[in-house]
């Protein structure tokens, strides 16, 4: 009997019996009141070919149970229905709104780790399928990220202006407006870019090219002069922010916009994550 | 009336069927009807688009890929707004697709581009690492089918109304030309080529430039206007 030392069976078989004993109790009533029982109460006075019906009263529970039915019908016709439907966009709306205040109280603050974690996670999944894994562009096919700037980017711009990538006022609408076509030509123009390119190393004729032509708006390190012109030196916040946001017609092809696709602090997560791809960062 | 009702079973039981179908015909039907309208500023394919539909169907990229976003966030956070029934609205057939091996397409013109495609259906895995989508290399080669395409449009043109050489968004102009095999082929050859120079690819343009589309082109243009 070893199975009977098990609770669940014990209870099983506990059950077993009641329900047996219930049945038998019950089914005896019956026939007990088949044999012996005599009918009661007061006929109607119609009968239907002979065969007449007591009169008898709803039970309470079922009458009780029809009103609330009525007055379940019509809360739900004039209240429960009209107003608290269901809707799947409704649930999705609800969704998307808990998802984002959650979101936002989580990464109000976020520390340097957690931007490139989120960077990181956002750029492999909205970034790489063109820009690649490794974000070096699949040889050639987008901008390569780990470099803010390559030389036939760079000699491009100079020969044909900023205008040329797209929007007439200059690709990315800086304070100070569109880079005109030609500021340099030939190997000077090759030596900037050189420069530009190799990270404002090296090459001293590219160097003092860049101070006397290309600082007065770049500003002397390369840097924009806080957000007036392109940063040349690293990809800042600015930068990333408003290429997610509008696309880019690039000499390499077309970036499509991300608009409402990243949230800022998302945006700032690429951003700071592409920086970290920077060599020798 | 009900007792002669009540002594033919047969026609209690259409009657029995209209009370009751009645409510689903003023429930669901105004609503359907509503709902399968083109949602606005919906435009149906030009010949070009149409033609590159057809590679799409002919290819079965519909057995891997589906084309609909349904209204959850981690859809949603991926592909994009999530799909409504009046986009289909010039879909014949819907390619909604049951399986997703692929990921979604169902606006994936807004994320990608012509030269992206084009190099990515030469040699998919060397644009996505681990993608398990065979090359389409024939494409590049393959003319696409611009009459059976023209077909098509006419006919949806004639039997559905659907409005080509009409001005949708009322300002004046024609929205989506078809007119004669002609100038619908010539409409065409100016898309494929604008579409061509955007892939970069010369052999693409030269063929364009013969009066030969490729199906690749038909298929981006395609893929380029699902938005």
């Amino acid at each position: 009997m070893n199975w009977l030392s098990d609770n669940v069976n014990r209870l099983a078989l506990l059950g077993a019996a009641a329900i047996l004993i219930i049945v038998i109790g019950v089914a005896a009533k019956y026939f007990k009141q088949i044999k012996e029982g005599k009918s009661e109460g007061v006929l109607k006075e119609e009968t239907w070919d002979g065969i007449g019906e007591y009169k008898n009263n709803s039970p309470i529970g079922w009458s009780l149970a029809f009103m609330g039915t009525i007055i379940w019908g019509a809360w739900y016709w004039l209240v429960g229905y009209p107003l608290n439907a269901y809707s799947q966009i409704g649930e999705y709306n609800e969704e998307v709104a808990a998802y984002n205040a959650k979101f936002e109280s989580k990464w109000a603050n976020p520390s340097k780790e957690d931007l490139l974690g989120m960077g990181e996670g956002v750029f492999l999944v909205q970034c790489s399928p063109c820009h690649g894994i490794d974000a070096t562009g699949i040889e050639g096919k987008a901008q390569d990220l780990t470099h803010r700037l390559l030389k036939n980017e760079v000699l491009s711009v100079i020969q044909k202006g900023s205008g040329a990538l797209g929007n007439p006022n200059g690709q990315f609408g800086y304070p100070l407006g569109m880079m005109p076509p030609g500021l340099l030509s030939g190997a000077d123009a090759e030596a900037v870019a050189e420069y530009v390119a190799n990270g404002f190393k090296g090459n001293d004729k590219g160097a003092q090219l860049f101070q006397s032509t290309c600082a007065s708006c770049h500003g002397p390190d390369g840097r924009g002069q806080n957000g007036m012109a392109p940063n040349l030196r690293e990809y800042d916040d600015a930068i990333i922010k408003h290429v997610l946001e509008h696309g880019k017609h690039g000499i390499i092809g077309h970036m499509p916009s991300f608009k409402g696709r990243l949230t800022p602090v998302q945006e700032k997560a690429v951003a700071t994550y592409i920086r970290s791809l920077k060599e020798g960062a | 009336m009900f007792s002669w009702l009540e002594r033919n079973p047969f026609f209690f039981a259409v009657g029995v069927f209209i009370v009751i179908a009645f409510a689903g015909l003023i429930e669901i039907v105004p609503d359907f009807a509503q709902q399968s309208r083109p949602v606005a500023g919906a435009k149906p394919y030009t010949l070009l688009q149409l033609a590159g539909r057809q590679v799409y169907i002919k290819e079965s990229c519909n057995a891997c890929h589906s084309q609909l976003i349904r209204p959850f966030k981690s859809e949603t956070d991926r592909y994009g707004m999530y799909s409504l029934n009046g986009e289909y609205a010039y879909d014949r057939p819907f390619l909604w697709g049951s399986k997703r091996t692929g990921p979604d397409l169902h606006r994936v013109g807004n994320y990608r581009t012509s030269d992206w495609h084009a190099n990515h259906f030469w040699d998919p895995p060397a644009i996505v690492p681990g993608s398990i989508m065979p090359a389409y290399r024939h494409l590049y080669k393959n003319v696409t089918d611009l009459e059976t395409a023209y077909a098509e449009a006419l006919t949806v043109k004639k039997v559905f109304n659907v409005p080509y050489d009409k001005d949708i968004d009322g300002d004046g102009k024609v929205d989506v030309p078809l007119g004669t095999f002609e100038q619908a082929k010539k409409q065409a050859l100016q898309d494929a080529l604008k579409v061509a120079e955007e892939t970069k690819r010369k052999d693409l343009v030269d063929m364009v430039k013969q009066g030969k589309i490729p199906e690749v082109v038909a298929l981006i243009a395609y893929l380029n206007r699902l938005k």
